[in-house]
């Protein structure tokens, strides 16, 4: 083969051609000098010393080395040639074109390819960059040959009708992990799980982890229905392994899976030889095309490049909560459609330990941050990475967290059973032995692999069908060139048919801060043809809920609609993994549009007094709608509203709607509802669920106590504990009054106005107003809310508000109205007081009974209506 | 090619090892740090026996004791056009690697007789000529060296087995 050499760009051109020492015919070597040339420059010559230099023009006659071995074949050049810059220079035909090297060597020839010099621009190294072979990175290979290689495969797939498909280990077709309860659990037959773990495989590893983990046990659960499915599959595609476990991790899968090598053969690559820590690439097993390559894996995040050809299948977690036990080295998961959280919604409710998991996880992916700074083969980083996945392998056998599941599901049991027994008679059960029904922790009821075999078939059927009407119409033309369909656009318009004609909303699936068009699931929802929608609208047909955090105002919007199928993530997963447009009946999420408020306001995470909720339930919303972004202005908003004219219309619209309380119509609940909360943002009452009401209800006795004591000399005993709340707002007052000079003089008139309020306030009886400061007490009682509190002292008008202006129009308005209508507020204020009087003394009357406790829920979403007024 | 070759090396001997038999101890460890590495262009196969251990000094700083000790050893060191018998432990499209003792070697598909092809739909996946030859993981080669190359302690070679009296050895 011949190859044209070029004169290189490290000559001083213009030059010219001397002499041609070698003919045409004649073996050349490297470095041996093949023709002179001459090339004029100038030099300074003269007295330097004394500054008396002048510039001379030089000829220097040069000589041409050969960078390559070989047989000179023809000159391009002539004796006396001037060239002004690089060019083609001379035809060799090369002794060793160097194309498949291995360890810096070439293979063919035998020859050092590491040696640098003078007479080579390029090293030869450079010649074979490429390495496609599974189990070895020291073997590179040219372009050239690449091409070749994939060509001879590509034929012979074509031949056999085949396909190649590239196969994930871990939760894919397998699940993996150490926990030593799997081979207690194995051995004994009284145990639950014993059924689920008796098909439970194991092998140890010599070059395992160090340490604690050193020769410990790999339990391997194949994947239900593997067996036939990668017989199936084996007719129509070649199998290939590609996992980010170790070189000899995936031989020891490889070997369970496939115990006579049939299925893979030696077609096996790991994190090892994949060269790369993070990603895995098609690109490197098949470097020229991936026409006929088709991925299965769990997770689409690891093929930035290759997302065309990948079937992304639900992870398989069977061992629950252990994950990936080679992801130590991969970004955390993001995958809205984990099985967790579908698992959860299906009232699956076995707490999994997904602390340490997560734990592991964000320090992959910070790692990964620092290793994408950096370079991906920073051997620093890849061992701190190791030691990384060293210890979560180690916490694994130390803590057990399998054994740990199921004696917390062992104890619920128990506990449900005794629930059970007591209720169902009153008559002295026998203290029954332990349940005789233990539940058990692996469940192994999963279907993917039916699923993905369909689709499998199905992907091939097409391909060869597309290939030979290729074929046909080429025939004509006597074109031999290779040329295959690709597959990986058959794959997109497959799929892209499944949810044809849907139009389909996801709310509360991707944080705000998302393109949710960029986001995983979204492009998922595109890639499967259906219709993806950000706003509602009366033609939707399903929108896709997160079940543990539901309640948006899309959802809200949507419910009136009654066409529209409101579903749990749970069908979306379905969908995608069946290609079809499941039943959702399964999936529905319950949403009845006229459910009473309070029932609402229970539901998504917090009590309501049906006797307030009507002229606090506004606050929720407005306090749900402000929080994402303020973090909190609970305690703030009532200051702002009592300086502005907010406070007015505020009032008027309670007034109104406790007036048609009774008749709470479906609208209007809509309107109750806590506003959509930006997705992936916590939801206000979040931080609520892990209060201590046992302790606000103590603080609130106290605190009663105390405060009927006081009854009398309320006009400012600090020492009282609602008095130092009290004194507490005043400085806030005073904070606003620093902020907002100009109308201070009226605040503090609208602040002396009010006090007397206050007090009268604090002489109603409990059910009503001191249930509210108990709110507002209690609210202080989450230290989260108290540090928000501050901040939000010092910065009244922040940002958020002006945001929110659609929703809380009133505010911004006000703000920058201020001084204008402050005359105008104070009047208002006054009818805000009489208001606020007639509410408590009604609720006096109405609810002097109610006991204590019953408000607190309202408290944390409500407590804005109170401070407010007071 | 195998040589006997007098080598000399400095054996250092922690405080704790000091005394009668220091000597064997020396030879001990020398035995364990030297056999089976790679070593410049060679490999050490074997020690022989030790001859000359010189009287310890304690380094100044350590209290360890140096010795100077000279030592016989069987080395290997292959040359290019050796032939060299090994155990392929890996088969690909591009040709085959083989382990030659502590060597690895690579057979390319170009060094090999014509008549030898790929076939990449056996299993396991092997070179044959369809005949008597079959190269697949676990097979005995012979082949002829015909590039060497060394790194700080690693070898790496380029066989052939394009020749007479190359290829699969008959067990």
């Amino acid at each position: 083969m011949s190859k044209t050499i070029g004169l290189g760009n490290r000559l001083r051109y213009p030059i010219t051609i001397v002499e041609l020492l070698k003919g045409p015919g004649e073996t050349i070597k490297k470095q041996e000098v093949l023709m002179r040339y001459s090339f004029k420059w100038m030099k300074e010559v003269g007295d330097t010393i004394r500054g008396n230099t002048w510039q001379e023009e030089q000829t220097t006659i040069a000589d041409w080395a050969s960078p390559t071995d070989g047989e000179l074949r023809k000159w391009h050049i002539k004796n006396g040639e001037l060239i002004m810059k690089d060019g083609p220079c001379f035809v060799v035909k090369e002794a060793c074109s160097h194309e498949i090297q291995f360890q810096g060597l070439c293979a063919m020839c035998g020859k050092d390819m590491t040696e640098v010099n003078w007479a080579a621009e390029a090293r030869d190294t450079d010649r074979a960059p490429i390495s496609m072979v599974h189990d070895q990175t020291n073997l590179t290979v040219s372009q050239f040959q690449a091409t070749r290689a994939e060509n001879d495969l590509q034929r012979r797939l074509l031949q056999q009708r085949k396909l190649s498909l590239v196969v994930d280990l871990d939760q894919t077709i397998i699940h993996a992990c150490i926990d030593p309860t799997v081979a207690e659990w194995q051995r004994d037959p009284s145990n639950p799980n014993h059924g689920s773990v008796k098909a439970v495989q194991r092998f140890q590893l010599d070059d395992g982890p160090r340490g604690v983990t050193q020769g410990c046990w790999y339990f391997i659960k194949m994947r239900p229905g593997l067996e036939q499915f990668l017989a199936h599959v084996s007719e129509l595609f070649e199998l290939h392994v590609y996992t980010m476990g170790t070189r000899a991790y995936a031989q020891a899968v490889a070997r369970i899976v496939d115990p006579e090598q049939k299925l893979f053969g030696n077609r096996v690559i790991s994190r090892d030889e994949n060269g790369n820590m993070y990603a895995k690439s098609l690109q490197r097993l098949f470097p020229v095309s991936t026409n006929m390559v088709l991925i299965i894996d769990d997770r689409a995040d690891v093929w930035p490049r290759n997302k065309p050809n990948l079937i992304k299948v639900s992870p398989y977690d069977f061992f629950r909560g252990i994950g990936d036990i080679n992801s130590s080295f991969l970004p955390k998961r993001q995958d809205a459609l984990a099985p967790d959280a579908a698992a959860v919604t299906n009232g699956d409710s076995n707490p999994r330990p997904r602390a340490g998991r997560t734990v592991e996880a964000s320090k992959a992916s910070a790692a990964e941050t620092l290793a994408s700074a950096g370079d991906e083969a920073d051997p620093e980083l890849t061992q701190r990475q190791l030691e990384e996945q060293e210890r979560t392998l180690e916490k694994q056998i130390k803590d057990r967290p399998l054994q740990l599941l199921q004696e917390k599901l062992d104890k619920e049991d128990e506990e449900a059973e005794r629930a059970s027994t007591q209720s169902e008679d009153n008559q002295e059960a026998p203290r029954s032995s332990p349940p005789l029904v233990r539940h058990q922790v692996l469940v192994d009821d999963d279907r993917e692999l039916e699923f993905l075999e369909q689709h499998l078939t199905l992907l091939h059927k097409t391909y060869y069908e597309e290939y030979d009407r290729q074929r046909a119409s080429e025939r004509g033309n006597g074109d031999v060139e290779l040329v295959t369909p690709d597959v990986g656009q058959l794959l997109d318009s497959l799929k892209s048919r499944a949810l044809r004609g849907l139009r389909i909303l996801l709310t509360g699936l991707v944080p705000t801060n998302v393109d949710i068009f960029q986001s995983e699931i979204g492009q998922r929802v595109l890639a499967f043809g259906a219709d993806l929608r950000t706003d509602v609208s009366r033609d939707l047909t399903h929108v896709v809920v997160n079940s543990q955090r539901p309640w948006t105002k899309k959802l809200k919007r949507a419910a009136r609609y009654p066409n529209i199928k409101i579903v749990n993530q749970g069908w979306l997963a379905a969908c995608f993994s069946q290609w079809d447009v499941v039943d959702e009946t399964p999936y529905l999420f319950h949403v009845h549009p006229d459910i009473p408020a309070a029932e609402r306001l229970l539901a998504s995470g917090g009590g309501a007094d049906t006797e307030t909720d009507a002229s606090e339930a506004d606050d929720t919303d407005g306090n749900a709608e402000v929080r994402p972004r303020g973090r909190i202005l609970r305690l703030k908003r009532p200051k702002l509203k009592l300086v502005s004219a907010s406070g007015e219309t505020r009032t008027l619209d309670d007034g109104e709607e406790s007036d048609d309380e009774d008749e709470a119509e479906a609208a209007d609940a809509d309107d109750l509802l806590p506003d959509e909360f930006e997705d992936g943002q916590l939801s206000p009452i979040d931080t609520l669920k892990t209060f201590n009401w046992g302790s606000a209800d103590e603080e609130l006795d106290e605190f009663l106590a105390g405060a009927s004591d006081d009854d009398d000399d309320d006009d400012g005993d600090e020492q009282d504990e609602d008095d130092a709340n009290e004194t507490r707002k005043d400085e806030d007052f005073k904070d606003e009054d620093a902020s907002e000079t100009t109308d201070s003089e009226e605040n503090r008139r609208a602040k002396r106005r009010t006090t007397p309020t206050r007090k009268r306030k604090r002489k109603l009886d409990e059910s009503g107003a001191s249930g509210k400061l108990r709110r507002a007490k209690s609210a202080r009682g989450t230290s989260s809310l108290r540090n928000q509190y501050d901040i939000s002292d010092s910065s009244l008008p922040t940002p958020a508000d002006e945001d929110d202006a659609s929703s809380q129009p009133k505010l911004p308005a006000s703000r920058a109205q201020g001084a204008a209508e402050d005359g105008g507020d104070d009047g208002l204020y006054y009818i805000d007081e009489a208001e606020l009087e007639a509410d408590f003394m009604a609720e006096f009357e109405a609810d002097g009974s109610v006991p204590q406790g019953e408000g607190l829920g309202v408290g944390k979403a409500a407590d804005g209506g109170d401070t407010d007024k007071g | 090619m195998f040589f006997l070759h007098n080598l000399e090396r400095r054996v250092t001997l922690h405080p704790s090892y000091f005394g009668r038999n220091m000597h064997e101890l020396v030879t001990t460890k020398l035995v364990k740090d030297v056999e089976g590495t790679c070593v410049g262009d060679y490999y050490i196969i074997a020690i022989m026996d030790t001859f000359d251990v010189s009287e310890g000094r304690i380094l100044p700083g350590s209290g360890l004791a140096e010795f100077t000790v000279g030592y016989r050893a069987v080395v290997w060191r292959p040359f290019k056009g050796e032939v060299v018998d090994g155990i392929t432990y890996s088969v690909n499209q591009h040709g085959f690697f083989a382990q030659v003792g502590p060597l690895r070697l690579f057979v390319s598909a170009h060094l090999m007789p014509d008549e030898m092809q790929w076939d990449a739909n056996a299993t396991p996946p092997q070179f044959t000529n369809n005949a008597d030859m079959v190269i697949e993981p676990g097979t005995h080669i012979r082949a002829k060296v015909i590039g060497l190359r060394t790194e700080v302690g690693q070898m790496w070679a380029i066989g052939s087995i394009n020749g007479d009296f190359l290829g699969c050895l008959q067990a």
